[in-house]
Parts: C-alpha cells; sequence; structure tokens
C-alpha cells in the first residue's frame, strides 16, 4: 500500500474525513498515479511559472478590472509557511476550518507532498461567470 | 535573489500619469539594521514554539525572493493602478 494510500485511510479512521471524501481523495490519487505515468511515457509538460487571477467586474454601469500575476514560487513559499506553523496555532486553525466545513489536515502539508501540491495546480483553470462579474483563474 | 526594484504606476481620469520606480535594494539596506535585532527575536520565538529558526529564516528569505515578478493591477474608467516587482 502506498503512503499516500495510508495517509487517506489513517485520515479516514481518526474520522477527519468522511467516506465519499476518502473515496474522493483516492480518486484522485488514482487519476495523479495514471496521469505521472503518461508523463513518464515520454510526454513532458513546461512546468507553469505564474498563476494569473483576472476580475472583469461591472459596479453601476462602470467596469473595473483586476489582474493578479503570483509567481508559482510564491505558492510554494506560502505552502512552506504553512508548514512553520506552530502546533497550537495549527490546532486553532484546523479547528476554525473544520467549523467551517473545511476538515483540513495541515501537518499533512510537508515538504516532500509541496511540489506534488504545486503541480496540481498547474492544470488548473477556473472561469465563473455571472452577468455583472467575471473571474477567470489559470496557470502560464 | 530578493527582488531589486519595483514600479508603480498610476493614471487618472484626467489623462494625468504617474509612473515611480523604486529601488527596493535601498529599502532592503534600511531594513538591514531592523532585520539584525529581528533575527535574535526570531531565534528566541522559534525556540519558544519549537520551530527550527534557521527554517524560518530560509524560509522568510525564500518567500521575499520569490516575490520577483509579481504584478498587480487595478483598472477602472478612471483609475490605473499598477505595482510591478522586479
Amino acid at each position: 500500500m502506498s503512503e499516500n494510500r495510508r495517509q487517506i485511510l489513517e485520515m479516514l479512521a481518526a474520522g477527519k474525513i468522511n467516506a465519499d471524501e476518502a473515496e474522493r481523495l483516492m480518486a484522485a490519487l488514482e487519476n495523479g498515479t495514471a496521469s505521472a505515468a503518461g508523463n513518464a511515457g515520454g510526454e513532458t509538460k513546461a512546468k507553469a511559472k505564474y498563476i494569473h487571477v483576472m476580475v472583469d467586474a461591472e459596479n453601476g454601469g462602470k467596469g473595473a478590472k483586476v489582474n493578479i500575476r503570483v509567481p508559482m514560487q510564491l505558492l510554494r513559499s506560502g505552502v512552506r509557511l504553512a508548514g512553520l506553523i506552530p502546533v497550537q496555532a495549527r490546532e486553532h486553525v484546523e479547528g476554525a476550518m473544520r467549523k467551517n466545513g473545511f476538515p483540513m489536515d495541515l501537518s499533512a502539508i510537508r515538504p516532500e507532498n509541496l511540489e506534488e501540491i504545486v503541480d496540481q495546480l498547474q492544470d488548473l483553470t477556473i472561469d465563473v461567470d455571472d452577468d455583472s462579474s467575471k473571474v477567470k483563474i489559470y496557470t502560464e | 535573489m530578493i527582488p531589486l526594484t519595483a514600479t508603480v504606476r498610476m493614471r487618472l481620469a484626467e489623462g494625468r500619469s504617474w509612473r515611480i520606480w523604486i529601488p527596493l535594494f535601498v529599502v532592503w539596506l534600511m531594513l538591514l539594521p531592523v532585520a539584525l535585532v529581528l533575527f535574535p527575536m526570531m531565534f528566541l520565538l522559534g525556540l519558544l514554539v519549537r520551530v527550527s529558526a534557521f527554517r524560518l529564516y530560509g524560509t522568510v528569505w525564500g518567500t521575499l525572493s520569490s516575490l520577483r515578478n509579481t504584478l498587480v493591477e487595478v483598472e477602472n474608467e478612471d483609475v490605473l493602478f499598477r505595482v510591478r516587482i522586479v
């Protein structure tokens, strides 16, 4: 059994996630393994360097645009900083997140799985489009 | 390498615009005495909360370094504001 699968099962056993979430995580893990195998087969993708957030909003007839470009390296540093949160503070943060319906184990963010988190963001594209505003998040 | 310069551009409705070049390396030099005071404090804080102070220094340095090429741009019909860290 792989280390990741074991971690998911441990989180399920500890009640940190429910069965549905565990199933989704397992599926994501399998997809990740499959895509990694695909890449190993010769198809390599250029690494994304930036994440863009673009907002185009209409506010009372006046349009406003926001364009933010964040280097991926800054995200990596952010994840590293999250790994330095002291245990006491981490418990508070996890408690608050759990209360808001977002159970997450911050201690699971370790340098060894940091690259995996950032790599997953490389295929990210989020489009939110409604009558008054458009939001687009993508990597480049 | 930490960012050395930043450019700020502002454009107002009347068509006036400014472009300000900020030499961040001067800012870092001015902050150096503050950093010299902060380093031992961070070390003690690290001991208190059981976090390696050297890891903390490295992460703070890494965060500063990764600010390069960050761009923030806000624009509406009247005003444009753009900050670029180089």
